[in-house]
């Protein structure tokens, strides 16, 4: 805080007033640190409560810093072989330089910036890490230069943490404690050297706390030039965590969280703000923290966008006219008009199942004791057959229908003819063999259709986001078939019928017509002479489509996808066993050297973490307790600095943690590091909180009876913290250093060296 | 700012001290003198109420004690109101309760389940046991003798003369309780008596109450718990608030006491009651918070005594009335049942007939043996002969739920001893195996050993995931493939000496393959119809342990037999076996996700967008749904108090004194209490992915209804703002105009919750939204029809949505089959449902094409002509087993006998050697031999069909 000088130009030219009235009032329980230090600054240029000096606290950026790169760094280049999940972000890299279009549950940025490393080193993306253990040398891929990528902000996150806490306020030992720990962490190295997006993640999470740390400094010269500025940084630095992966969410609510109690206490009447002045405050960080990043997030999907302009193994998730925005898309080739009476195999979309009839019968009675129809049964069949064979009739034949060449149209009312079996499709209400709420499809011969039947078998063809009348085309043209007089979707799931019906499956009428799993489409049409018109491919032009349109779509499909992640991996674990490093992911192996890369945390530097939350959460309730029954054990800016400062780190720890244990998708160890890097803070803060032992002031009660606070002149003795410091660096330091082997995959060990490493029985390979 | 001078003026210690006092520490609000106006802050709201007795601060205004609103001193008039709308409330719940006289909705599950605990077979349901338990005393006293099964929706109930009106009359009785239970809490919360009458008017006429309670369901006992408890807690807060001199008197530990009963009881019923208990304990949290604030008047010692006594009543208490409801539960369950499944091996091993016989403690090379899988309740590991359709095409590895020959492995030695497998049995003393161990697995009925090779598996096509199969033939060496280490996992394994070396059932163990590294590993996967739909065995590198562990169950070596030490399962006792269902419970809970055709999600409960269908037949109709003026209003009223709540703590943070009112405080206090309660009823289902329903929403509704009546309350008696309070007549007229209203919409909607006669075009005229899905095409479009159809039955109505109570989930499937009878003597359908070639079978043999036969066997293995089996068809009782058995063809065609090629053969008694021989059941009876696999063999045939929808719901 005293590093930068006193920047009270722009206040006091308007605003001195108000400054000066801000300063006597008292400006809340959070400022009283914040608050005497600016009496200090006003005053006269004091070094900081701790005589923060300028010349050791560079030297020491700049040594954890260096210490940083080396770590990561150190042997970037091995294993030359794809690791984990190089397989799919290498994958997604390539993808990008080819510019094929992919598809990815996570959103673009981390992404990009590996395709952007890719293209300065002009790797034209022809590898895509198909398997883990590919060699890079053979397939000549620049793999160092996409790994110093994730290195060097994984190297950065290190000043970042030290930053962090200087500018809160704490010791240089304190600060040092606390980069130390993601310094010397195994799992922070482990995860940053490899092509991996969580080395962006957690740099632009540090990034976020270090910005708003920044911001909230200010709070004593609101709207200035700096406040605003770092109230933006805020706001990209989140919008950056957001655009690597969606668990950004919690860098967003640890920071909502802080300005939101800080807002309250800026509504509250002792703080002299007017409504309007406070609705400033609450715009100007609404639109600083919630307006920008947005705007950034949906900035990087249109440059996803606009990169991915080819066809490409993600199109399959993708509706059609989504497709038709990308060039060479097979589908679209592939599509041409339906005319009536145009033979057609219809294809269900999710179970890839085609619409097939034959001329066995339901049986009249089914197990349950329901009885059926009795009707031709109409099933879903996986292979192509010529019972798939269906011919599209119009629903109401009228002189000009009969012209071969009509197209049908999107909404018409159509009829289905069974080829081989010479009857149309119809559905009534009769419940169908397992659902008894959804309606029994069969069919019936062609007289009773065209007379008392007639209305069962119309059935009305519904193109999934498709306009009035639209043509109805083959492959692009996915569809719902609506039973007309019922309303209800022509529907099947991969439940197999009984032995009656060959095991293929049930096709019945759905009345939820809004599912998508009612989508179907034509996938072929028999009938088409090869040298009929339409059958020449005329190149398509590629269509465009608004980006906000294009953006909600995938952004569903993302969702979707991402709460569909729940198969199981060997690797994955419970939230429960995060901070206790129960278990670890076994990256890399190679046989021959008895090599491994397992992915695990710095044991020592865990448990400490880890127990320094539970002593911080003890503290803070004894704290409660005894105050509750009238005992004031902590002094008031120790208190403020325990309840605000390290209290808005805890707060970040537990957002970035306890959320986990609401998700049903595969975990994995990594998605503990965010909150790992919280609660370095934390430990850090309380390595001060517990070795500084002289309060921050004294306490004097005045003749009227008010106490009256007087700041700690001269430095604090630092010797305890310093003390504390060493020791911890050194555990963790010799923590990390007995582990390297797995981290860097580097040297290979034999068995004993194996088994001395395996401390909580972790599943390390060769230890037989 | 400069509306409130008086704060802003402050010097900076009254700055910091309220803003200190504010955050971390409210007791010190009172140092601020010049602010202490703004003492009863929305922090502070409970905290006036519960600290009357705070006297410290002299400047307080002084504030009159609470009025007791004790229910025990009610004017008499007051119980005359009650008595009468009770009546009211019997003659709504039980108007045609008879009707219908079929099973409905989930009578289903609960009328089974009443079933199935006179039979005393053991079951799974996700609910703990009260209200099961009540109902099947109701239906017990009733003379019901559990000989109906409830099995589908419209089974008729009045041809077997089930007692089902008793078993209704139980949760009817429930819901009228609620009546006068509502009435008495409002009263207790201080209300008029109008409010009361209101209050117990509204609940009598809720249509969504009315036809939970008429029905053998879980909801209606569960809100009236629910009822209880609000009622003794709120009736507790009432004695608290008078203050200091009134804690520890009989009056308050009788609430206490009762807050905690009716805890248990709640969660006992559902574990929806967790959210009680959230409610009750938040609360109590909030007291001893505030007591422990209260330095001047609540000495330590004091302290504590608050804090034991809550502690005891509220935790101790509740507790130990759920344990003894699954005391009963295990008392009553004692035979097998389709729960079993579900449970560990040891649990299985405390019912009756489940049990098994000692076996050997040490297991040595040359035992025969069978491995169980740890983890799931997949069964041992198992082989036949038939092969995989793709990868090795290798003899297929599976996990077998049953006992049967094809378990039994036989393990060996790395180096076979010289004279052949049989050679094991002559070495004296038996060689014991020790971790570590280098063992091959030979499968005695094929002659193959478990192999394990770089393939992947034919369903879990995983990169880390091997193929695992029987490889070999008779008098195969092996080869290297063969291999599997023993590793002991330590820490499961029970006792000293099984941590060294392999014990029957004590030691858990790893089998890692030794070529490749990987370990024997299953999961909950099902093979195809080409594996009989058996679970999956693979070899997994880095398993996850549980999934990898396996122990030995079955032990034989012809050198170990007399004298040898024999182990059995450990009996878990009372604790072990609740815990274990607790847990098993927990897990089947949280599995029940599929989507159900009338489930809906938490925000469309409060404003009533769509029903349950309970039943349809006969043109009649049940279909839950609310009574819309109730509903809605009630979530209004909600709505009303979180506006206000918002609106009062901005002002509050801008300096309003409006909490100096008395009336704007205690309107924040008591429904904001009743607002809470709602609150942790409603939101945690958000948090729930398993499949919801509209009756989850009761116990909110309630408290919204109680929430609607505060508001009420306040606007009528307590503010004078509208100068109601001071003309009594006027709220009367208000809550009976009211009533009025709720009492139409209920008529108009009545014939959905009594299943009564209607017309298309009534039904057509109230239903106001199209989500309110029932059919009104169901019902005839006269009154004058129904009197025709009475005796006609109903095939008309094919189409008529009828309730699915759907899921075709394990468990439920199992449940709505159970009803395998297991008295005895004995006849057996024997199945050869796949055909076993020999092991090692020489090339011109063919397997005969799979057949299916049925033969009836008597208990003795006899086979009966149909004759005999006519003869004794009603009389006895027929069990299904399925056996396979191999017929071999030689080149030439000819049969090969199954016994000639060392096959298993026909078993008609054999499948399990180790089975004890049962006592007969009944005296006179001859024993049976198949009480093991019995229900076993039925709950695996059931996996393998497919199974309508109509199966059984489980719901909560």
């Amino acid at each position: 805080m005293s590093d930068s000088p006193p920047s009270v130009r722009q206040r006091a030219s308007k605003k001195k007033g108000t400054a000066q009235a801000v300063l006597n009032s008292g400006s809340g329980s959070n400022s009283e640190d914040e608050l005497l230090s600016k009496k200090q600054k006003v005053s006269a240029p004091v070094p900081g409560a701790f005589g923060h000096a300028q010349g050791p606290f560079r030297i020491w950026l700049f040594l954890l810093t260096a210490a940083g790169i080396i770590t990561r760094f150190y042997k970037i280049s091995h294993p030359n072989e794809v690791v984990f999940d190089e397989v799919h972000f290498g994958k997604f890299a390539s993808y990008y330089l080819q510019r094929t279009y992919f598809f990815d549950v996570h959103p673009p940025f981390g992404k990009l910036l590996f395709a952007l490393m890719g293209w300065f080193v002009g790797y034209d993306g022809h590898f895509l890490f198909d398997n883990i253990g590919d060699s890079y040398i053979d397939n000549k891929v620049p793999y160092v230069a996409f790994r110093a990528m994730p290195a060097m902000l994984g190297a950065l996150t290190v000043p970042v943490v030290f930053l962090t806490m200087w500018e809160s306020g704490y010791s240089l030992p304190a600060s040092i404690v606390a980069a130390g720990l993601v310094l010397f962490d195994n799992a922070h190295i482990g995860q940053t050297r490899l092509i991996l997006l969580d080395a962006t993640l957690i740099f632009s999470m540090a990034c976020s706390l270090l910005c708003y740390v920044r911001f909230y400094k200010l709070r004593h010269l609101p709207f200035s030039r700096k406040w605003w500025k770092w109230l933006l940084l805020t706001g990209v630095a989140l919008s950056c965590v957001i655009s690597t992966k969606y668990v950004g969410v919690f860098t967003f609510v640890t920071i909502g969280a802080a300005v939101g109690i800080d807002l309250w206490n800026l509504l509250d009447i002792k703080r002299g703000l007017t409504i309007q002045e406070f609705t400033k405050h609450f715009i100007a960080r609404a639109f600083g923290l919630i307006g920008i990043p947005f705007f950034f997030y949906l900035f990087w999907f249109q440059v996803h966008f606009a990169i991915l302009y080819r066809s490409g193994p993600g199109d399959d998730f993708m509706t059609p006219e989504f497709q038709e925005t990308l060039s060479d898309n097979i589908m679209t080739l592939n599509s041409v008009d339906i005319h009536y009476h145009d033979t057609i195999v219809i294809r269900h979309k999710e179970t890839k199942a085609y619409l097939h009839s034959h001329p066995d019968k339901y049986p009249l009675r089914y197990e349950d004791g329901r009885i059926s129809s009795q009707g031709q049964q109409v099933t879903g069949y996986p292979f192509e057959d010529v019972n798939n064979d269906w011919i599209i009739i119009p629903g109401d034949p009228t002189p000009e229908d009969s012209d071969k060449t009509s197209i049908v149209k999107n909404g018409d009312l159509v009829k289905l003819l069974h080829v081989v079996t010479n009857t149309i499709l119809l559905s009534h209400d009769v419940a169908s063999p397992y659902y008894p709420t959804n309606q029994e499809f069969t069919t019936i011969d062609i007289e009773a259709a065209n007379t008392d039947r007639h209305n069962d078998t119309l059935f009305e063809i519904r193109i999934e986001g498709g306009k009035v009348k639209q043509d109805f085309r083959s492959m692009s043209g996915q569809f719902k078939l609506i039973h007309n007089p019922s309303k209800v979707a022509m529907w099947t799931h991969s439940k197999p019928l009984p032995d009656w019906a060959f095991k293929q499956q049930e096709i019945n009428g759905n009345k939820n017509i809004l599912q998508t799993s009612n989508l179907w489409f034509v996938e072929n049409i028999p009938s088409l002479a090869a040298e009929d018109p339409r059958n020449v491919r005329t190149p398509k032009e590629v269509k465009s489509m608004p980006f906000l349109k294009k953006y909600f779509e995938l952004q569903r499909t993302m969702f979707h996808h991402n709460n569909a992640l729940t198969s199981s991996h060997p690797y994955s674990s419970q939230p429960i066993q995060w901070p206790f490093l129960l278990r670890g992911v076994s990256f890399w192996t190679k046989n021959d050297t008895r090599e491994q890369i397992y992915f695990l945390g710095n044991p020592i530097g865990w448990w400490l973490a880890s127990a320094v939350l539970a002593v911080f959460v003890g503290i803070v309730a004894a704290d409660q307790l005894t105050q509750r029954r009238g005992v004031d054990a902590l002094d008031r800016r120790t208190r403020s600095k325990l309840y605000n400062s390290t209290g808005f780190f805890f707060l970040a720890w537990a957002a970035h943690y306890l959320p986990f244990f609401l998700m049903g998708r595969q975990l994995f160890l990594h998605h503990y590091l965010p909150a790992h890097l919280a609660s370095s803070l934390v430990t850090g803060a309380l390595v001060e909180f517990v070795f500084c032992v002289e309060p921050l002031e004294t306490e004097k009660v005045g003749k009227d009876g008010k106490k009256k606070y007087t700041p700690r002149s001269g430095p604090q003795s630092l010797a305890a913290a310093w003390a504390a410091a060493v020791v911890v660096i050194a555990a963790v330091a010799g923590g990390w250093y007995f582990f390297i082997p797995l981290t860097y995959g580097s040297p290979g060990l034999d068995v004993s060296q194996v088994v001395a490493r395996q401390w909580l029985g972790y599943d390390l390979h060769f230890a037989k | 700012m400069s509306t409130k001078p008086p704060a802003r003026l402050t010097v900076d210690e009254k700055g910091y001290d309220r803003a200190r006092s504010r955050s971390p520490s409210p007791s010190r609000r009172k140092k601020a003198n010049k602010s202490k106006k703004r003492e009863d802050g929305p922090l502070s709201m409970r905290d006036s109420s519960f600290r009357k007795q705070d006297t410290s601060s002299g400047e307080r205004a002084p504030r009159q004690m609470s009025k007791d609103n004790d229910i025990f001193l009610l004017p008499s008039s007051d119980y005359q109101i009650l008595g009468v709308l009770t009546v009211i409330g019997v003659c709504v719940r039980l108007f045609k309760i008879y009707q219908p006289s079929s099973v409905v909705f989930d009578e289903v599950h609960f009328g089974g389940f009443a079933t199935k605990y006179i039979k005393g077979r053991f079951f799974m349901d996700v609910h703990p046991p009260l209200a099961k338990l009540l109902i099947t005393l109701a239906g017990w006293l009733a003379g019901f003798d559990g000989g109906f099964d409830f099995k589908e929706i419209g089974k008729d109930y009045l041809g077997p003369s089930v007692p089902y009106v008793a078993m209704r009359m139980l949760p009817a009785v429930m819901g009228i309780l609620v009546v006068p239970i509502i009435f008495l809490t409002l009263k207790a919360a201080g209300n008029s008596t109008a409010t009361a009458s209101l209050g117990a008017g509204l609940v009598i006429f809720e249509n969504g109450l009315i036809t939970q309670s008429r029905l053998i369901l879980l909801d209606s006992p569960l809100v009236t718990f629910t009822a209880l408890t609000a009622l003794a807690w709120t009736s507790f807060l009432n004695i608290h608030e008078q203050g200091a001199s009134k804690a520890f008197g009989p009056n308050w530990w009788l609430w206490l006491a009762m807050t905690g009963l009716g805890l248990g009881a709640t969660v006992s019923v559902k574990w929806v009651g967790l959210f009680t208990i959230a409610w009750v304990g938040s609360l109590t949290v909030l007291q001893l918070w505030f007591l422990l604030g209260d330095t001047k008047n609540v000495t330590p010692r004091l302290w504590f005594k608050h804090f034991l006594a809550r502690v005891f009543c509220l935790i101790v208490i509740p507790l130990g009335f759920y344990m003894l409801m699954f005391a009963i539960h295990f008392l009553c369950l004692v035979n097998p049942g389709d729960g079993d499944g579900f449970m560990s091996s040891e649990f299985q091993a405390t019912l009756n007939s489940k049990g098994m016989h000692s076996v050997p403690a040490d297991v040595a090379f040359g035992s025969r043996i069978s491995i169980r899988h740890h983890n799931t309740q997949g069964g041992y590991l198992h082989s036949h002969n038939h092969m995989y359709p793709a990868g090795s095409k290798q003899q297929q590895i599976t996990l077998y739920p049953h006992k049967d020959e094809n378990n039994q492995w036989l393990l060996e030695n790395e180096t076979n001893p010289v004279t052949g497998i049989e050679g094991y049995d002559i070495i004296t003393p038996p060689n014991l195996v020790f971790d570590d161990a280098t063992i091959k697995l030979y499968h005695i009925s094929t002659d193959r050993r478990l192999h394990s090779h770089d393939v992947r598996p034919p369903v879990t096509e995983e990169e880390w995931q091997n193929e695992v199969s029987a490889y070999g033939y008779k008098g195969f060496e092996g080869d290297a493939n063969d291999l599997f280490r023993i590793e002991i996992v330590k820490h499961l394994s029970d006792g000293p000496e099984a941590k060294k070396r392999l014990r029957t059932i004590q030691t858990k163990f790893r089998l890692v393959h030794v070529m490749t590294g990987c370990a024997l590993f299953s999961h909950k996967v099902k093979l195809p119809d080409w594996g009989f739909e058996q679970q999956e065995v693979t070899c997994a590198k880095g398993a996850t342990l549980p999934n990898s562990v396996w122990y030995i169950e079955n032990n034989e070596h012809p050198q170990l037999q007399e004298g040898a030490e024999l182990v059995n399962y450990k009996n878990p006792g009372f604790f072990g076996k609740f815990w274990e269902l607790q847990k098993v419970m927990w897990r089947t809970n949280a599995g029940l996700v599929e989507s159900h055709a009338w489930d809906s999600r938490p925000p469309s409960w409060p404003v009533l967008r769509r029903g349950i269908n309970f039943w349809g037949k006969d043109h009649r109709q049940i279909y839950l749904i609310g009574n819309p003026i109730i509903w809605w209003s009630s979530t209004a009223a909600i709505a009303v108090y979180l506006a206000f709540k918002a609106f009062a703590v901005l002002r509050w943070q801008r300096g309003y004194a409006d909490y100096s009112l008395t009336n704007f405080r205690r309107f924040d206090f008591e429904v904001g209490i009743t607002v809470l309660g709602w609150g942790l009823h409603y939101f945690p289902f958000y948090l729930m992915e398993r499949q919801l329903f509209l009756h989850h929403y009761f116990p909110a509704l309630y408290f919204a209804i109680i929430a609607f009546c505060q508001v009420f309350d306040f606007i009528t008696t307590r503010t004078g703002a509208l100068g109601l309070n001071r003309r009594p007549a006027i709220g009367w007229t208000i809550a009976t105009v009211f009533l009025g209203l709720s009492i139409a919409a209920f008529t108009l909607y009545a014939p959905l919750a009594y299943g009564s006669p209607w017309t298309k075009a009534q039904c057509n005229r109230v239903k106001l939204f199209e989500n309110w899905d029932w059919d009104c095409n169901l019902f005839y479009n006269s009154m004058s029809e129904y009197d025709n159809i009475v005796a006609t039955p109903s095939e008309a109505l094919t189409s008529t949505p009828v309730p699915v109570v759907a899921d075709p989930h394990n468990f439920q499937e199992s449940e709505g089959k159970a009803q395998q009878p297991n008295t005895t003597p004995l006849a057996e359908e024997l199945k050869e449902a796949h055909q076993i070639p020999a092991a090692g079978m020489p090339e011109g043999q063919r397997v005969v094409a799979q057949e299916e036969r049925i033969e009836y066997r008597d208990q003795d293995g006899n086979i009966l002509n149909e004759e005999q089996v006519k003869a004794l068809e009603g009389k006895v009782e027929f069990h299904t087993r399925y056996e396979t058995r191999t017929r071999l063809l030689d080149e030439a065609g000819n049969e090969v006998p199954a016994e000639s090629s060392g096959v298993a053969g026909p078993l008609v008694d054999g499948a399990n050697p180790e089975t004890p021989k049962m006592e007969p059941l009944e005296s006179g009876l001859p024993p049976r031999v198949d009480a093991e696999t019995e229900s076993e063999v039925d709950a695996e045939r059931r996996r393998a069909e497919p199974s309508p929808a109509s199966d059984g719901l489980h719901e909560t």
